[in-house]
């Protein structure tokens, strides 16, 4: 089976964001990065089916040079080549423009299952693995917390709200977007990292005049300090009084 | 468990464990030595417990730039992140309420031609030097043991990972890796765990001072516009500390409005209610400081020890097998609170005796030796020599010790040769000793404790959250503490010190019906070994967590 | 026009298509709102949704459409919008949409803005407020290019109850789809539930929260007795779990669970900041705790400054009135 994984490179978890001077972006040199934690997820459940069923992982992502950071890791822990869509801006693009730039490098390689993780944790649109599916004219199914593959075909566990959960099955090739959580991620290896450096990652220009469809006009900080209304008086008095507010002003009861 | 599983093993010609400033000198002169030799090319390998390369990387920090234009002449063309030049100095000594300006700066004082730089990009710079020779760093791998032949060190084994914290094998275990070296470098960085282990096995500070060590605690912050000129490097001494303690503070003033305040502590204070991190909330709390960081916002926070003793303290820095480098070996100069350039050039001195060794197909101490030589005949020993007693002076009292460093810079060391000292957790005192018998009032909680006021001052777990230290959650605690000495001794001795000479929160005494209980908050830990240090019984020893773990140190 | 897409299973009204179409009517400014429901078989929850004061409701109704599949869906929406033309296509952000309302745009070549939380009027247009980086940063962000626009609300933008109601029903039609089944890719079986190996406290709707306040283990009965009168579930700040008194799936905070429930009850934890990243995106706070001047009342929306050991009583009897 030919796997295509995408990730992506984002700011770390622990990081404290910083506004550039339009505030319309992070002030991207202060950040770290490493790979989105989603998305390693659906690599290691790439990896698995690789084990399992034989063929390659390749791992696509765009994003600026230092993007490479995250393939490499992702060949160390044993993907076997990368594409990377090297763009200096693709790395805040939207969903559409992103997508587009995936496709053009990935439509050639006739993949027969693309993972993606199931959002990103820098814009978090949840929009790239579906739109990608679309664009390659390949089925999709979302949130996947098992994969099943035989005879060209896949039964994949979907998960819908409140425990609730679906098979779906479908042919390949075709689109996952997998669930954080639907494995237990591996640790890249001494000979892992060494390997990776004889590995290749393909760079690809992004197609040029890609056009957003949706535009940042301000990042904020979300709001903080909220009112807060202090409740008086006695224990009984007290009680009586959060629960008339809880259940006539904020409705929460 | 782990002596059973089958271990990957890995041989190369150098391994370097820590990609800190001086293993990474160390390899980038490693190859550079071989280009000028050519033949067949040296395998090097670095070790690097942090995530990705200077992510625990925390310092001041001024760079003194003598070592880094030997390493890398063009550092300026290959754009090495030195965030500013330093254009003023000011020394104060402070006092509860106000300041006294030195009239001048003292020569180790003065930074002319030097750089404010912060080590965490610094180091990740200096990472992509290395890389770019085609060099393997294995950022996310701790050494957890020295692997020997005999005597003679054979390499490090990483750690372990994807234990639990009940000590049990995960879906994803990984066992460590053997790594074989016919040359191995010890950049471990203060109180490494290695080399603690190498130095007590091989007794390497035989004849030697006791090490003694500080704790930097450092800010980043963000501040209003205009309130300090980029480039701007100011000391203090005096105020918070009194004159039975060691150290003082700084503020390194940074483009884009950013600023470095620190504060550092010597590990060798005798109050055992004294807490550096409150220390360091006082000095914030003073008027020179308040005045350029409130309304500001603080970005990062971060602590480490730093090894102050000096010159006569460097155990001997060679072994059969092996060299020792940088704060592991504690090159570092405390009267001019630099020693990144220190650990830069002992990490060439290094390479060049290893490069030689590999070559000659001989490891052995007797040939490593030539190490010190180099050592003794470098700009190292002219720097660190003449001021090699400073820091015992000051274990006399702070005027004792002025005196002395003014001697020292005026006579270029000509005093005794060697001034005793001690090793900084002997001087800490009782509480029977340094309170009750004085007739003292023992305070509630550390000496001189601030509420936060969560603007200018923080309390210790709301700093952890900015150091962005990350552990996994589901492994064995890395602190190994004999805790039923905390209960029996420490605790009514002492009052439980560990709570306040962490900066981390990690020690937490927590009162129960049955008792006082130790807790251990390990995923708090910021690597900065204060604990390993300070402890009064020695009972507490730091070992790495698993790989990957610690703080972010982003722009630290 | 406002189109909404309201969503149903099996002729089950998703509560959360109130609270888009709540939206709807405050963003018309004068525009018509319309409200579409596709299905297999959706008269009766149209009859539903004909109570709101909308234009009209329209059943986007075919055998091919029961159940959902995101094929099905793109198929027959794609046909409808094209065809009612509107300004803006709003819906719940649901893993259902999520699973297609990308691929729809993608399609139909337009923006798609997802996760919203809220609206604003920016130079003639619309800008919505979606929250980027983990929740650590919110975003105004503008759709381009043709109408419409879509855009999906996260689940609590808006409230249900705010829906403006008709005089009378509104005009229910029917656009007729066709939907070839051979078109349709996916093949899903049916739902079913699991038995959960652990709690999952990023479902509960309301969480009573325990930290040190609580001093012992034995008091975490009284802390169970509170959460039962909430019908909430029973968390704890990390030292709590630290201590072995409840597991670490119950925790809350940064190594913990991040949870953003519609009820969040704080008994006597004081709000480290850790704790806080992990909770305070809940809709409503409720803070209980001794010290008055705890980090937690920052983000409490309501606070009371006392002894939980009274307090808690008094809430337990209050609730069960």
């Amino acid at each position: 089976m030919k796997i295509a994984v995408c990730i992506k490179q984002v700011p770390t978890r622990e990081w404290q964001p910083r506004l550039n001077d339009t505030k319309t972006w992070i002030r991207d040199q202060d950040a770290s990065y490493e790979m989105n934690e989603p998305d390693a997820y659906a690599l290691e459940e790439g990896l698995r089916l690789k084990e399992k069923h034989g063929g390659e992982v390749v791992v696509c992502s765009a994003g600026p040079a230092r993007a490479a950071q995250v393939l490499r890791e992702a060949l160390a822990r044993g993907a076997d080549r990368a594409i990377h869509v090297e763009d200096e801006q693709i790395g805040a693009a939207d969903a559409f423009v992103v997508t587009e730039a995936l496709a053009a490098a990935m439509r050639e390689e006739q993949f027969d299952l693309v993972l993606t993780g199931l959002q990103s944790d820098d814009q978090g649109f949840a929009q790239t693995g579906v739109i990608l599916a679309e664009r390659l004219g390949m089925p999709h199914a979302t949130i996947i917390m098992e994969v099943q593959a035989a005879d060209g075909r896949l039964r994949v566990k979907r998960e819908l709200e409140g425990g609730w959960f679906q098979w779906i099955a479908m042919s390949l090739p075709a689109v996952l977007t997998i669930q954080s959580g639907i494995n237990q991620l591996r640790y890249a290896t001494l000979k892992g990292i060494m390997a990776a450096k004889k590995k290749e990652i393909r760079k690809v220009a992004a197609p040029a005049g890609l056009s957003a469809r949706q535009r940042i006009l301000k990042l904020d900080f979300p709001e903080k300090g909220k009112k807060t209304q202090m409740i008086a008086g006695g224990p009984e008095e007290a009680a009586r009084e959060l629960v008339r507010r809880l259940r006539e002003e904020a409705r929460a009861l | 468990m782990t002596s059973t599983v089958e271990r990957e093993t890995l041989d190369v010609d150098v391994l370097i464990v820590g990609g800190g400033p001086a293993g990474l000198s160390a390899a980038l002169k490693l190859s550079q030595l071989q280009k000028r030799t050519g033949g067949e090319p040296l395998s090097i390998a670095v070790l690097e417990k942090a995530r990705e390369t200077g992510a625990h990387m925390m310092s001041g920090a001024v760079l003194d730039v003598s070592a880094l234009k030997e390493l890398v002449p063009d550092f300026l063309d290959r754009q090495a992140p030195l965030a500013s030049e330093v254009h003023e100095d000011h020394i104060y000594f402070l006092t509860p309420g106000g300041k006294l300006r030195f009239p001048i700066t003292p020569a180790p004082f003065r930074n002319h031609g030097n750089y404010i730089i912060s080590l965490n990009r610094f180091v990740k710079w200096l990472s992509e030097q290395v890389e770019a020779e085609g060099i393997d760093i294995f950022s996310g791998f701790a050494g957890r043991e020295v692997l020997y032949d005999g005597d003679r060190v054979i390499g490090v084994r990483t750690g372990d990972r994807g234990i639990d914290k009940h000590g049990q094998p995960r879906d994803n275990f990984e066992p460590g890796v053997d790594i074989h070296a016919k040359v191995t470098i010890f950049a471990d960085g203060v109180r490494g765990n290695l080399t603690k282990e190498l130095q007590r096995r091989f007794q390497l500070g035989a004849g030697r001072e006791p090490q003694s060590f500080a704790i930097g605690i450092k800010e980043l912050w963000e501040v209003p516009a205009g309130r300090i000129r980029p480039g701007t490097v100011i000391h203090t001494m005096g105020y918070p500390l009194n004159t039975e303690e060691f150290g003082g503070g700084f503020v390194y003033a940074m483009p884009d409005n950013r600023v470095f305040v620190g504060f550092v502590s010597g590990l060798d204070y005798v109050d055992p209610m004294f807490d550096p991190h409150v220390a360091f909330q006082r000095f914030k709390l003073h008027p020179l400081v308040r005045g350029i960081i409130e309304g500001g916002q603080m970005i990062r926070y971060g602590a480490k020890a730093l090894p102050e003793g000096g010159w006569n303290t460097i155990p001997r820095p060679y072994l059969d097998g092996a060299l020792i480098v940088g704060d592991a070996a504690g090159f570092m100069n405390s009267m001019r609170l630099k020693g990144i350039h220190l650990a830069m050039r002992s990490g060439m001195l290094a390479a060049d005796a290893a490069f030689e060794a590999v070559n000659a197909g001989d490891a052995s101490a007797a040939r490593l030796k030539r190490y010190e030589t180099l050592i003794n005949a470098s700009p190292i020993r002219k720097e660190l020599y003449p001021v090699r007693n400073v820091h015992q002076a000051f274990g006399h009292g702070f005027v004792a010790g002025f005196l002395y460093a003014g001697i020292a810079m005026v006579t270029n060391g000509w005093w005794f040769d060697r001034m005793t000292g001690h090793a900084g957790q002997d001087r800490i005192q009782t509480i029977a000793r340094y309170y009750t018998r004085r007739g003292r009032q023992v305070p509630e909680g550390a000496t001189q404790a601030v509420k936060p006021d969560r603007q200018v001052t923080f309390d210790k777990l709301t700093n952890v959250h900015y150091s962005g230290t990350r552990h996994d959650e589901d492994q064995p605690v890395h602190l190994l503490v004999h805790t039923e000495v905390c209960e029996s001794i420490c605790g009514p001795e002492y009052n439980y010190p560990c709570q306040r000479f962490c900066p981390a929160n990690v020690y937490e005494i927590v009162t129960e019906a049955v008792g006082n209980r130790l807790q251990i908050n390990a995923s708090n830990c910021v690597h900065c070994k204060t604990c390993d240090i300070m402890d009064p019984y020695q009972v507490i020893t730091w070992v790495p967590p698993e790989g990957g773990g610690g703080p972010q140190y982003d722009g630290m | 026009m406002i189109l909404v897409i309201a969503e149903q299973k099996n002729g089950t009204l998703n509560r959360a298509s109130w609270e888009t179409i709540a939206i709807a009517q405050q963003m018309a400014g004068g525009q018509p709102v319309k409200v579409a429901i596709p299905g297999g078989a959706v008269g009766p929850v149209a009859q539903e949704l004909a109570a709101a004061k909308v234009a009209e409701v329209v059943r986007i109704e075919h055998e091919a459409l029961e159940p959902y599949t995101p094929d099905g869906f793109t198929l027959a929406l794609s046909a409808v919008i094209g065809q009612l033309a509107p300004q803006y296509v709003l819906l719940p952000h649901t893993y259902q949409t999520r699973d297609f309302v990308p691929k729809l745009a993608a399609r139909m070549g337009r923006a798609l803005v997802t996760d919203c939380t809220a609206f604003r009027p920016e130079g003639g247009a619309l800008a919505f407020a979606r929250p980027m980086f983990q929740g650590k940063l919110v975003a105004q962000v503008v759709p381009e290019g043709d109408a419409p626009h879509f855009v999906t609300f996260q689940i609590g933008a808006a409230r249900a109850d705010a829906v403006v109601k008709g005089d009378a029903p509104a005009a229910v039609t029917t656009v007729p789809v066709t939907v070839a089944r051979a078109a349709i890719r996916q093949q899903p079986e049916a739902p079913f539930q699991e038995a959960k190996q652990a709690v999952d406290l990023s479902q509960a709707e309301r969480i009573v929260a325990v930290g040190r306040g609580i001093k012992s283990q034995e008091n975490l009965e009284l802390a169970r007795k509170v959460a039962a009168a909430f019908g909430a579930e029973l968390a704890a700040s990390r030292p709590i779990c630290d201590a072995g008194w409840l597991p670490m799936e119950r925790q809350i905070g940064s190594s913990g669970q991040t949870v953003a429930p519609k009820l969040y009850v704080a008994l006597g934890i004081s709000g480290a900041i850790q704790h806080l990243v992990g909770m305070k995106g809940s809709r409503t706070i409720v803070a209980i705790n001794k010290d008055a001047e705890a980090p937690i009342f920052e983000v409490a929306d309501y606070g009371i400054a006392g002894d939980l050991f009274e307090i808690a009583p008094a809430l337990i009897a209050e609730l069960g009135k």
